[in-house]
């Protein structure tokens, strides 16, 4: 659906402002019950769901026009999904799928973040957002003993995405991930240096024909590769390969698994051991892209329809996306395996997790509010007597690191999979 | 000239200007200056009350109301100013309408409280009374000055148990407030259900809290709907001694706190026994028996198990007297509790109880919270050796109101009214005494005579928006001059 | 339209520029609300000059004083869930958005008090108090609701008020920013005492705070209030879950707290359901009481899921449908109590009580799921009721009176709404042959209680448009048959006078309160500043003609300059 298409929306928010908070019924501790760090950090409605339903609003009624404050708001947003899920527990309302696509509008008109063009340009050039070059894209692996699965076969792929194939300080986390595979005997390979970007955070930017072009060149590959089953270590890549390649038709035709699944697997089957205690008080971050929106999408093809007199349903009935189904439980069910491990939740947790602040292109174009962000999030985990914070996406960890070094906080910040590992 | 017209108005059987009478009301029991009256006018109803109103304007007349009867202590209803015209309202005697089912009663300011009683108890309803209340007070009058009631969970907000009024206002204006603001005759209201019960607005005043606390200033009332209670139809009652306040406070907001529903105040032990007794005498000698305090509490059985409710609440309040370390007793020295639940149920036998220790007494009554009522009570104590106002003739009295949320704080000080020392020395006494409570945070929310100027003193803004309110209301400033601060 | 410079830089210099804005793409999102487009004919209302973000009562008082100085209409509002916190009379007007002032100052848990800046919620200070074993109660917009905006502002109504009470009664202090820019402090909190008292001395001011509906912004900002609390007999904490795989919104206790109970008894007629629900509230046992309003069903995932559920059920064998009339015959019953004891007598009154009146507790509602429930949604809230048609309106003049005057409304306002609800331009709540009546106590019903009832329907649609504002006119004509039953504000006091012309019209009716109103705006007002869209005008304009009571006269920015 085109942004005007969401016009019964524009006009159907009632301004309930829910969605500038967690939903309310979750609420357990006041100092943490907003859900939205726009809005939060930001505070004009605009900034919140509702105020981009006003703002497209008055867009369809040419009584504004995209200007560079327009952007501005558009764009300082995780696209986390936080306001989404909140006003679904009011209202049949698409505030992020509207979102998206006023990116997209944005991007077809060249209405540009140079920020982001810049990202954009290097990803065009190099297939990966790290503003790196294509030739690097291998080097987090060098020197372990994996298949390449441009030379051979295996039934498993391990993609682990821009972040984890640039950003060094990660890469023994992306190299930990795939040892723990490799030491439960799954028949596993990467495809190294020809591994491309999954175009996700390219659309989430609004550049949809990056995405399109991704995903079909990662169908290809991996039918090249004869990959059965795909497991990724960042969480962006799984919403990319499971939602985002379904909702534009573009499905992979293999498994998807994010490693936490996968290792939930290997462990419940007796393939991984726990051998070592791990004396850490640790509370898990869920990232926005394997929980809320790592939930499968939901086609719908139909129309609005009038049921005892002006009630408002969908002929087929639509069924909404409201988070439900997200990927929440195999981390934690980790954690909790975990010898030594005390493990806490935060209050803001699942679907209404607050985001780490990497998000929608925001660690790229206003990294003051990607580190604000951040910050709130290692507040919250210190608030409730956490040592460490635990995430499962390469973007969660290293805004959160930024934030550590940014604030001095004092708390460690970790991968799921550094855990594993030093229980192993 | 004036009496000319006013017995137009009235007739002239109801207006009296021969000097006895002028000199009735032309000074009170309290301190205030003696001001004689031009006259005194008796109106029967809202048209002459009206008519009054329009007439004073005209003629630039201040107008003094009054609804009790003799005697008056607070100087509210001595002229402030020459040439004043009594309106007493004490022929408004209506009981116009009670209600059972609603639990309201549409009265005149003329009934008091020992006609209203009787009258409701045939409805099985009784009124929400005051502390004892001399027989002639006014219940509009009473209600009006948000003179605290005695059942505090009951007490919801400062105007309790007022609901709706018709008042003429100073500029002769009539007005219903509330529910009972039109359209219709409140007669055509009641076909319609509309009982004149709900006090809010009309729309976006509160016109009953402009009336309430304004000791005539505003407006006349001719009559007003107060909610009631049930009458209980089995009721038990206690006495909970102590020699320290505090934890009787302590069991004060237990009470509010959990809304069990009957009366509760503390008092000392001379201001229960000045309840209890009436000879200066047997004062003294039950004031000596008792404790140094004592608070009082009833159980009110009422509604479709008012057994089982009385036996809940005492039960209760025991388990949480216990938790205070307080010990409730049926009688304390042959004063059986239910014995003076009985007698709190109508207005004071005469003399009115605050006169019998000593003849003469002063109120100094304030609002605070419960918590803080030791530290008044310790000021008061260093003030009277201070002024040498002996500290064995003050009573003392709190109230929880506004369901617990503060109190009412009363001191009265009981003096000889024959001796110049004695009047004097309270005069002095109770000056200082006001200053430094206001001092300590003590709210003179209901200013009569001096305290006025203490009170006002601390409330700039206040002052100016009554002054543009009164303005309003009464722009010739004909209602009540010289009260408050007007 | 915008500012003129100088003012501009005025109010920047207050607040700082990181506050202020006067971007077109900003100020459009302070002036779509529900509700719009019935009153206003569009989604959008007056767009603002400017937004500011005040942080303190100095930096308000300032603004105020500059609005002065330039003529500039100001209206602040909390959260802005009403179209009354948003509207502005014409385009020279400011709002302010006091998000930033947002804390809880003060909890006195021995006195049972709470002083509160604006943007503190309901539900916040809910969670807050019961730390403290105290609760405050709720009004029927949802956990959003500002505080100060439920106690001092607005109109607000809902089931806990036969044990919490409303409409301004648990005001305890005030700070008052007056459209002149002097700050008001009344009672105890003018001399820095604590906020335990706000009358006096002599009369109070609080007469002219709110009344019945609120001003809505009309005279001034509340920058503090202090409120009074009540006991809550429930754990400091609690939770609400769900399944994994389940949706948000089927998230609930798993029973009722500790420290309450639930009771949901059945009666066998209208007349039976309301005497029965006067006598639990006048026996003086009830926390919470909702007639007719039964929270005990699973809320649907959403509209597509609710359709379904209508319809399995219209298909329902004809004894189930019967029980679903049944509802209309309930009445929600939460009672509280400190001790087991005063639970325990609380229980045996509504046995007794519904004994009397021949009800009876059905297992599909008086189960602990159920139960747990209803328990959450009344004395909580479940959200907002716009997920059906995106909007809804207060239709009833929703007075407060007697329990028998409410019910007379409700039938006969039934009535009217029925040929709506028949022709389809509403949807129907319950079924339209056997009319629902559910009024809500005020303390313990000892001055009555509020009548409400709504028609749902789509100001998108404008078939359901049109019927919604004949519907309306036909209600609030002041020649009609509904004159005679109390407050002439339209739709739940959410009435806009320079649309509806509800004090011109209605105000003689009615002892000329208007007449004083519009004294007092003028007194607070002197240069009429603060906008008063949902308040009165100092003076009435020549409008309206006869018997034309929705006036297409306001909305347009180009009006009144």
């Amino acid at each position: 659906m085109a942004w005007q298409d969401y016009v019964h929306d524009m006009q159907r928010c009632t301004r309930c402002s829910y969605c500038k908070w967690i939903p309310y019924r979750y609420v357990r501790n006041t100092n943490f019950m907003e859900g939205c760090p726009s809005i939060s950090r930001y505070h004009w409605h605009a900034f919140s769901a509702s105020g981009k339903f006003n703002m497209a609003y008055s867009l369809l009624l040419e009584r504004i026009e995209i200007t560079d404050t327009f952007l501005d708001i558009l764009y300082k947003c995780h696209m986390d999904g936080s306001c989404d899920i909140s006003c679904k527990v009011q209202q049949d309302l698409e505030p992020l799928q509207l979102m998206q696509e006023l990116r997209m509008k944005c991007v077809e008109e060249g209405q540009l973040i140079p920020a982001h063009m810049s990202v954009i340009e290097g990803l065009q050039k190099e297939d990966n957002m790290m503003q790196s070059l294509k030739a690097d894209r291998g080097n987090w692996a060098k020197g372990l003993d994996v298949k390449n699965l441009t030379k051979e076969k295996a039934d498993v792929i391990y993609h682990v995405g821009c972040r984890y194939s640039f950003d060094k300080e990660l890469w023994p986390v992306a190299r930990a991930g795939l040892n723990l595979l490799q030491k439960a005997n799954v028949d596993i390979g990467i495809l190294g240096a020809e591994e491309v970007c999954c175009g996700g955070r390219a659309y989430e930017l609004g550049y949809v024909g990056e995405l399109m072009k991704y995903a079909e060149h990662q169908r290809e590959a991996f039918q090249t590769a004869g990959v059965k089953t795909l497991v990724t270590p960042c969480s962006d890549c799984y919403a990319s390969f499971k939602v985002l390649y379904d909702k534009i038709g573009k499905k992979l035709g293999i498994e998807i698994f994010h490693i936490t699944q996968y290792l939930e697997l290997l462990i419940k089957t007796g393939k991984i051991k726990f051998n070592k205690k791990v004396p850490l008080k640790v509370t898990y971050h869920d990232p926005c892209h394997l929980g809320r929106l790592g939930e499968p999408w939901i086609h719908w093809q139909g129309k609005e329809k009038k049921g005892l007199g002006p009630m408002i349903i969908h002929d087929p009935p639509k069924k909404y996306r409201r988070g439900a189904n997200g990927v929440y439980e195999p981390p934690r069910e980790i954690l909790r395996r975990i010898p030594g491990i005390d493990f806490v939740e935060m209050y803001r947790i699942k679907e209404y997790a607050w985001c780490c602040g990497a998000g929608g292109g925001v660690i790229d174009a206003y990294p003051d509010f990607a580190i604000w962000t951040a910050s709130e999030r290692l507040k919250e985990a210190r608030s409730i007597g956490a040592e460490a914070i635990v995430s499962a996406c390469p973007w969660c960890k290293r805004n959160f690191l930024n934030a550590i070094k940014e604030t001095g906080d004092k708390i460690e910040a970790y991968d799921l999979i550094e855990i594993v590992q030093s229980s192993i | 000239m004036a009496e000319l017209e006013l017995e137009k108005i009235v007739g002239s059987e109801y207006v009296f200007d021969h000097p006895t009478f002028l000199d009735e009301y032309a000074e009170d029991l309290s301190f205030n200056p003696r001001i004689k009256p031009k006259g005194i006018v008796r109106p029967a109803n809202t048209d002459e009350v009206q008519r009054i109103i329009q007439w004073a304007n005209k003629t630039q007349t201040p107008l003094i109301p009054i609804s009790s009867g003799p005697p008056h202590f607070r100087g509210d209803t001595v002229p402030g100013i020459d040439g004043a015209i009594i309106v007493d309202l004490s022929r408004m005697k209506r009981i116009i309408r009670i209600d059972p089912k609603n639990k309201i009663a549409m009265i005149e300011p003329g009934v008091t409280y020992g006609e209203l009683q009787s009258e409701l108890a045939k409805h099985r309803l009784c009124a929400y009374m005051p502390l004892l209340p001399r027989r002639s007070k006014s219940v509009i009058g009473s209600t009006l000055e948000r003179e605290p009631i005695i059942r505090p969970s009951h007490h919801w907000d400062s105007t309790d148990p007022f609901l709706c009024a018709e008042v003429i206002f100073g500029t002769g204006d009539k007005f219903r407030t509330g529910e009972a603001s039109g359209p219709d005759t409140v007669e055509e209201q009641w076909e319609m259900g509309r009982f004149q019960m709900n006090p809010f607005g009309h729309s976006h005043i509160d016109f009953q809290r402009l009336i309430s606390g304004a000791q005539g200033t505003i407006g006349m009332v001719t009559w007003a709907t107060l909610k009631c209670s049930y009458l209980s139809e089995i009721s038990r009652a206690l006495l909970v001694p102590s020699e320290n306040i505090e934890p009787l406070l302590e069991l004060g907001y237990l009470f509010t706190r959990f809304r069990l529903s009957g009366a509760l105040f503390i008092l000392n032990g001379l201001n229960l026994a000045c309840l209890l007794t009436h000879e200066p005498d047997e004062i003294n000698k039950l004031r000596n028996l008792f404790p140094s305090w004592i608070l009082f509490t009833s159980f009110e059985g009422y509604g479709i198990l008012p057994k089982e409710k009385v036996e809940f609440e005492e039960t209760d309040f025991r388990m949480m007297a216990q938790s205070c370390h307080l010990h409730p007793q049926d009688q304390i020295f042959g004063v059986k509790a239910d014995d003076l639940l009985k007698l709190l149920s109508r207005p004071s036998t005469e003399p009115y109880w605050k006169m019998r220790f000593k003849g003469g007494f002063q109120d100094l009554f304030f609002l605070t919270t419960l918590d803080k009522t030791p530290r008044f009570i310790h000021t008061i104590s260093n003030l009277s050796s201070l002024y040498g106002f002996p500290s064995e003739e003050i009573g003392v009295y709190i109230q929880p109101i506004v369901q617990g949320t503060s109190c009412h704080c009363e001191f009265n000080l009981y003096f000889n009214p024959n001796q110049i020392n004695e009047i004097e020395g309270t005069k002095k006494f109770i000056l200082e005494a006001s200053k430094e409570i206001a001092n300590h945070g003590g709210f003179f929310s209901r200013p009569y005579g001096g305290w006025k100027e203490v009170a006002y003193s601390k409330a700039r803004g206040t002052l100016a928006m009554q002054k543009k309110i009164k303005q309003i209301f009464d722009p010739n400033g004909i209602l009540n001059p010289g009260k408050l601060c007007f | 339209m915008k500012l003129p410079k100088e003012a501009y830089q005025a109010l920047e210099d207050i607040v700082g520029p990181e506050y202020i804005t006067q971007e077109p793409e900003i100020l459009d999102t302070y002036n779509q609300v529900w509700g719009n487009k019935f009153f206003f004919d569009e989604k959008h209302s007056v767009r603002p000059s400017a937004v500011l973000l005040p942080a303190t009562t100095e930096e308000i008082q300032a603004i105020v004083r500059v609005c002065n100085q330039y003529q500039i209409l100001f209206k602040a509002f909390s959260s802005g869930f009403e179209y009354l916190s948003l509207s502005l009379l014409h385009g020279k007007g400011i709002l302010l958005d006091l998000r930033r002032m947002n804390r809880i100052l003060e909890i006195d848990a021995k006195n049972m008090r709470a002083v509160v800046e604006p943007y503190v919620s309901v539900y916040r200070l809910q969670l807050e108090a019961a730390k403290f074993g105290l609760y405050t109660g709720r009004i029927g917009v949802g956990y959003s609701a500002g505080v100060i905006a439920a106690e001092c502002c607005h109109h607000g109504c809902q089931h806990t008020m036969v044990f919490t009470s409303g409409y301004g009664r648990n005001v305890l202090g005030v700070e008052w920013v007056l459209p002149t820019g002097e700050v008001l402090r009344m009672g105890t909190g003018e001399n820095g005492e604590d906020l335990f008292s706000a009358d006096g001395p002599g009369f109070s001011l609080r007469g002219i705070l709110r009344g019945r509906t609120g001003a809505n912004g009309g005279h001034g900002i509340i920058t503090k209030a202090s409120v009074k609390l009540y006991p809550w007999y429930g754990p400091p904490e609690w939770e609400q879950t769900k399944q994994p795989g389940e949706v948000l919104s089927l998230g609930q206790l798993d029973d009722v707290l500790n420290g309450y109970k639930v009771f949901i008894p059945t009666f066998r007629n209208l007349d039976d359901t309301l005497e029965a629900a006067a006598e639990f509230c006048r026996a003086e046992i009830l926390y919470a009481l909702g007639i007719g309003i039964i929270g005990a069903e699973v809320i649907p995932e959403g509209n597509d899921e609710h359709w379904a559920m209508i319809q399995k059920m219209q298909n329902a064998d004809p004894d189930q449908r019967e029980g679903l009339d049944l509802f209309k015959n309930s009445v929600v019953l939460v009672i509280g109590g400190q001790s087991q004891r005063e639970i325990e007598y609380k229980e045996k009154v509504i046995m007794a009580i519904t004994e009397k009146w021949g009800g009876s507790f059905l297992p599909q509602y008086n189960n602990q799921r159920s139960l747990a429930r209803a328990f959450a949604d009344i004395i909580w809230s479940t959200g907002v009721n716009l997920r059906a048609t995106g909007d809804f309106l207060p239709s009833s003049s929703s007075p407060d009176g007697s329990p028998d005057m409410l019910k007379r409304l409700a039938l006969l306002e039934g009535k009217v709404k029925e040929k709506y609800e028949k022709s389809g331009a509403f949807m129907p709540v319950g079924s339209i042959e056997k009319r629902m009546v559910s009024w809500r106590p005020e303390e313990h019903l000892s001055i009555g209680a509020q009548g409400i009832s709504t028609a749902i329907y789509d100001p998108f649609d404008p078939f359901s448009l049109k019927a919604a504002r004949e519907f309306i006119n036909e209600l609030f004509d002041p020649r009609s048959q509904f004159k005679r039953f109390g407050i002439p504000s339209r739709g739940g006091c959410l009435q806009i006078e320079p649309v509806t012309h509800v004090h011109q019209n209605w105000g003689h009716l009615y002892d000329h309160y208007d007449v004083w109103l519009r004294k007092i705006k003028k007194m607070l007002d002197p240069n009429t500043v603060a906008d008063w869209t949902a308040y009165i005008p100092p003076d009435y304009p020549d409008y309206p003609k006869e018997g034309d009571y929705v006036l297409p006269s306001y909305g347009k920015e180009e009006n009144n300059f």
